[in-house]
């Protein structure tokens, strides 16, 4: 199966338990299973090869300027944790349809599980790190919606952010980290970057890419000092922390530690960095451990524990440490999975996870006490079970490292690790089925069904099975797989249990007793536990993002503080301080062009430019009258634009202009006629300083432009050159509108309609507050017309709609060879509508009006963007736009430009933008008894000229 | 025959220069408002109408086609006028509606200019204090 594929099956098969849950709790698990297993079939078809040591590749290319490319590769690492993501999955699919009650959305479930687990078979077969990170990202957004699937518990939702912050924070660093070291490597692919291992290690970007990389591992891997995530994680449903915590989210890390271990390991700052919070972790982890009374808590300390010792491990820097890791990374999902369903079995049945508050489950649950004693043990690392080879590995490893000079320092802390790594496992199993049966449980237990210990049951398995026969089960594979993460093969010793009496032996035999004693003492050890003072991790990480969160607010609120004259003044003088520096540190040709000539009527409209200009500040505290004249100033604007030859500018500014003066005159309808002094005389002169300075700067930037020539040869030759010939059309503008900027424009329509929607949800929200009964009780500042649709006004809109329609096709229809094109067409559209709106009032049109606004929007855009991808049809990119002539009898030989269809979508789009926002906003005003079923108030031609109004 | 345009098209377009004049110097000479309405009318349909006369002579006569933008820009302004002209003086009216003395409709409604009668109910608060901004 090709590897694009297993990539790609868990997120397309995510939609079927979503679909499927109408079916069934059953149907919507066997979907969610099929499709995790089909994926795991093709992976285990791919093992021939990988066993051969070849690696398996599938590339395509995505974005490969920015060197990012879908390539998958699979070699003995890659298929490892792909079988263990995948096979592990299929357990959890399993037990997690028997654990989730009737009242918890299944469907929700499993899709998110799916997304989780693609993801994570993302990161393992990414051969392109950008690729890699594209995957990383995704497994951390994909469990925060896992671990905070019960989103009714505050814990759930805590734990959920939590892990969003510290894994996506690291997601951060490790995004630095992969773009540090691809440029270090001179390439983004994985495989290449393996074999230039000599060549990063001298870069000096290896130091800073390395710490970035680990910031993310250890984050997603809970090492010290971000282990705290993982306990509160917790806070998710069982299935979800046996699968995340066991096999894969956690392993991420560890993977990718593991997968660039040829180029990152081998050096000191490796060795001291990773090799040390392995073992603090490990140490720590153990420890604290051994205290937690919560059941899956306790696990996920010795999560963290064991995913310090595997650290330690991969930090070793040798191909036997090498080899311990990858094996106890199989130990560990196979003991740890079946733990945490384990613990999930009790709190199912018992209701609780609190270990003092069971004990003597073992006579009422027989089949659970077996698993979780079997699985314990492994993990205290008790022969014959496979936690023991593999720990006993690690102390061998441990034994012989030398740390900054020091023989006994790391065989002394792993001995100590494993001791309370052996103490916390039996404390899992004698103060939770061991002792007298209690008669206080929250409910009574009993053993599951099959369905639940079923996969538990095939972990634990495992777990004696390769204990017992590890090199016959285990050694081929773990082999393999050590060779793909040290990058060649490497002389390993078998896997046996019996190596004979040697210092890890020793060691594991003082771990094993001391974990006993440790047991026996832990009532006293619990009570000094307890009352010594400790840091709690949640409460310094709320401080943290509190203190975060402070600063973030300080800083926002001093520059957005909701005063429109503080953003303006703010933003205005950061622009003129950029200009100041540009204007101070570089330099400026000499003038290149001759100044045009003044002619008398450019100059007359200049003064009438400028008069407006002047009344606006003069009169602006009277807002109608500002109204008006910002109108005269569109109107020169336009003319201006007119003047020098850009009449596609003119004709949107005409008609923007027309709307916005509309859509203010809506508003002012709300506000008073006049606005209050309200800032002081030094603020508004201060204003006045900023804004003359910024206007004479921008004058003078303008002027300094106008009479040079372009520094760089200008785009607009090509434009003009490839105007027709590839995209049909003689009008430059709408050419580039339509096909040179066609994605540009396809986004601005997006959105363009956004926003209109965003207008109408605001509408929604805020008439459905106490705000509606103030706009009802409004009383009018102003006395109301008597007819406010005077029939004179009405009948001549009714007269121009089709005109004004008629030219709005006109203006569409020429727009790809003269000015005019969709967005101005759509304009006047618009306008012709409104004209209805203004005439005979907002409830009269809207009861005619038999189109939703956004459904025009969402067809604009559809249109448009199926014409772009017609383009796929002909093998093209996307918006490449075609042109053919079309000959109708009677009609001259015309041209058809796809474009034009694109068009049809720009022109949908801004129709139903304009007249969503109009409507929105006229929505405001509407009042009862408003309503006149007349479009028009008085009519002589009715027997009743006012049309009954007087009831 | 071109002789002839020519000489009518230079009459046409003095009339219509000079009803433009007559128009502006009446916006500014006229006193009040209702009175000021009346001069701009000159300019939109004598002084306007002289010169696009004086547009479609030249085209047809002398550039040899006939061109109808003309006559759409008559339509346009015989439909426009009037609308603004009624707006401005509705607007007038209501600003300064103590002025006048109108004289009585001859029915028990008012004037449809002014103020309809209250068909909004009764205030419960004087909201429109409440919505200023509280800065």
């Amino acid at each position: 199966m090709s590897l694009f594929l297993i990539a790609a099956l868990p997120f397309l098969g995510a939609v079927f338990p979503a679909l499927l849950i109408r079916a069934g709790r059953n149907a919507c698990s066997s979907a969610a299973g099929a499709v995790t297993l089909l994926a795991l079939v093709g992976v285990l078809l791919h093992a021939p090869e990988v066993f051969r040591g070849e690696t398996v590749t599938a590339r395509a290319p995505w974005l490969p300027q920015l060197g990012m490319n879908a390539n998958f590769f699979m070699d003995g690492l890659g298929f490892f944790f792909a079988t263990m993501i995948l096979g592990i999955g299929l357990l959890i699919i399993i037990y997690a349809r028997h654990y989730l009650s009737r009242e918890d959305p299944m469907g929700n479930f499993y899709t998110y599980l799916l997304l989780f687990q693609g993801a994570m078979v993302g990161i393992v077969l990414s051969d392109n790190i950008l690729l890699l990170v594209v995957f990383w990202e995704l497994t951390s957004l994909s469990s925060f919606l896992l671990i905070g699937y019960w989103r009714h518990l505050p814990a759930g939702r805590q734990g959920a952010r939590m892990a969003l912050a510290v894994t996506g924070g690291g997601g951060l660093a490790l995004i630095g980290g992969m773009l540090l070291l691809g440029h270090a490597a001179g390439s983004y692919d994985l495989t290449t970057i393996l074999e230039r291992k000599d060549q990063i290690q001298a870069s000096p970007l290896y130091v800073p890419a390395l710490i970035l990389i680990l910031l993310g591992c250890f984050t997603k891997s809970a090492q010290f000092p971000f282990h705290f995530w993982l306990p509160h994680a917790m806070a998710a449903p069982t299935p979800v922390s046996a699968y995340l915590h066991s096999a894969t989210m956690v392993k991420a890390g560890l993977f990718l530690m593991a997968r660039l271990w040829p180029v990152l390991s081998g050096t000191d700052i490796w060795f001291y960095i990773v090799a040390s919070i392995g073992m603090i972790t490990m140490v720590l982890g153990a420890v604290i451990a051994l205290f937690k009374d919560d059941l899956k808590a306790l696990l996920a300390f010795s999560t963290v524990s064991h995913l310090g010792l595997i650290t330690l491990l991969l930090g070793l820097g040798t191909e036997e440490a090498a080899m311990a890791a990858v094996f106890h990374i199989m130990n560990h999902a196979t003991f740890k999975a079946a733990l945490f369903m384990t613990a999930g079995i009790v709190d199912h049945e018992a209701h609780t996870r609190d270990i003092k508050r069971l004990g003597g489950l073992r006579v009422l649950m027989p089949v659970t006490f077996v698993l979780a004693t079997v699985a314990s043990l492994s993990m205290a690392g008790i022969p014959p079970l496979n936690g023991f080879l593999s720990k006993e590995l690690m102390l061998d490893a441990a034994a012989h490292t030398i740390w900054n000079g020091s023989e006994w320092l790391f065989p002394v802390l792993a001995t100590v690790g494993a001791l309370f790594s052996a103490a916390y496992s039996f404390r899992y199993v004698v103060h939770t089925f061991l002792g007298p049966v209690r008669d206080d449980y929250p409910h009574k237990p009993h053993d599951p069904g099959i369905g639940m210990w079923l996969s538990p049951a095939i972990l634990v398995l495992l777990v004696v099975a390769i204990g017992l026969f590890p090199e016959a089960l285990a050694g081929e594979i773990v082999r393999t797989v050590t060779d793909a993460v040290i990058g060649g093969h490497g002389h390993y010793h078998e896997l046996k249990i019996w190596h004979g009496v040697n210092t890890a032996l020793i060691m594991s035999g003082i771990a094993t007793v001391g974990g006993l004693i440790l047991l026996a003492l832990h009532r006293p050890l619990d009570v000094a536990w307890l009352a010594a003072p400790r840091p709690e991790a949640k409460v310094i990480f709320d401080a943290c993002i509190g203190a975060l969160i402070r600063a973030a607010r300080a800083v926002t609120d001093t520059l957005h503080d909701g005063a429109l004259s503080r953003y303006a003044a703010i933003f205005t003088l950061f622009t003129v301080g950029l200009g100041v520096y540009a204007f101070s540190t570089g330099e400026i040709g000499e003038a290149t062009r001759p100044m045009n000539r003044i002619e008398v009527l450019p100059l007359i409209v200049w003064f009438c430019l400028i008069g407006a200009t002047a009344c606006v500040v003069a009169f602006h505290r009277y807002r109608v009258i500002a109204l008006v004249i910002m109108a005269i100033i569109g109107l020169v604007v336009t003319l201006g634009f007119n003047y020098f030859s850009a009449p596609d500018l003119a004709l949107t500014q005409l008609s923007v202009e027309v709307v916005t003066i509309i859509l203010l005159l809506l508003a002012l309808n709300f506000m008073p006629k006049r606005t209050p002094i309200e800032s002081s005389p030094g603020r508004r002169l201060r204003d006045a300083v900023l804004s003359i300075g910024a206007g004479v700067g921008v004058g003078l930037l303008l002027y300094a432009i106008l009479t040079r020539d372009f520094a760089f040869p200008s785009i607009s030759e090509y434009h003009l050159a490839n105007s027709y010939k590839g995209g049909g059309g003689h009008n430059v503008v709408n050419v580039i509108l339509v096909d040179f900027r066609g994605f540009d424009t396809f986004g601005e329509i997006i959105v363009l309609g956004i926003a209109a929607v965003v207008i109408f949800a605001l509408t929604e929200a805020i008439l459905r507050t106490s705000v509606r009964a103030k706009l009802l009780n409004r009383k009018p500042d102003w006395p109301v017309a008597g007819d406010s649709h005077p029939l004179m006004m009405v009948v001549v809109t009714r007269l121009m709609m089709p005109v004004a329609l008629m030219v709005a096709a006109y203006i569409f229809f020429r727009g790809h060879n003269e000015p005019g094109g969709g967005f101005i067409a759509g304009l006047i559209a618009a306008i012709a509508i409104v004209m209805q709106y203004m005439a005979s009032g907002f409830s009269w049109a809207a009861a005619r009006q038999h189109f939703p606004y956004h459904g025009i929007i969402g067809s604009g855009v559809l249109v448009a963007a199926v014409t772009g991808m017609g383009a796929w049809l002909n093998d093209k990119p996307f918006l490449t736009s075609d042109y053919g002539y079309i000959h109708i009898p009677g009609l001259e030989k015309f041209e058809w430009a796809t474009a034009a269809l694109f068009d049809v979508g720009v022109f949908l789009a801004v129709v139903g933008a304009v007249l969503l926002a109009l409507e929105s906003l006229s929505r405001y005003a509407w009042r009862p008894n408003t309503d006149s079923p007349y479009p028009m108030d008085i009519n002589p031609a009715r027997d009743d000229p006012r049309g009954g109004r007087e009831d | 025959m071109a002789q002839i345009a020519d000489y009518l098209t230079a009459v046409f377009l003095v009339i219509g220069g000079f009803f433009g004049v007559v128009g502006s110097f009446g916006l500014i000479k006229l006193g009040d408002s209702m009175s000021r309405l009346h001069a701009p009318t000159k300019a939109t349909t004598l002084g306007v109408g002289g010169v696009l006369i004086t547009s479609l002579l030249h085209s047809y006569a002398i550039e040899g086609y006939l061109s109808v933008h003309e006559l759409m820009i008559t339509l346009f302004l015989f439909l426009t006028a009037p609308i603004t002209a009624l707006f401005i003086a509705k607007a007038h009216i209501h600003r300064h509606r103590e002025d006048y003395d109108l004289p009585e409709t001859g029915d028990d409604t008012c004037w449809a200019v002014l103020e309809k009668e209250e068909v909004v109910a009764e205030p419960l608060s004087d909201s429109l204090e409440d919505m200023k901004p509280t800065e």
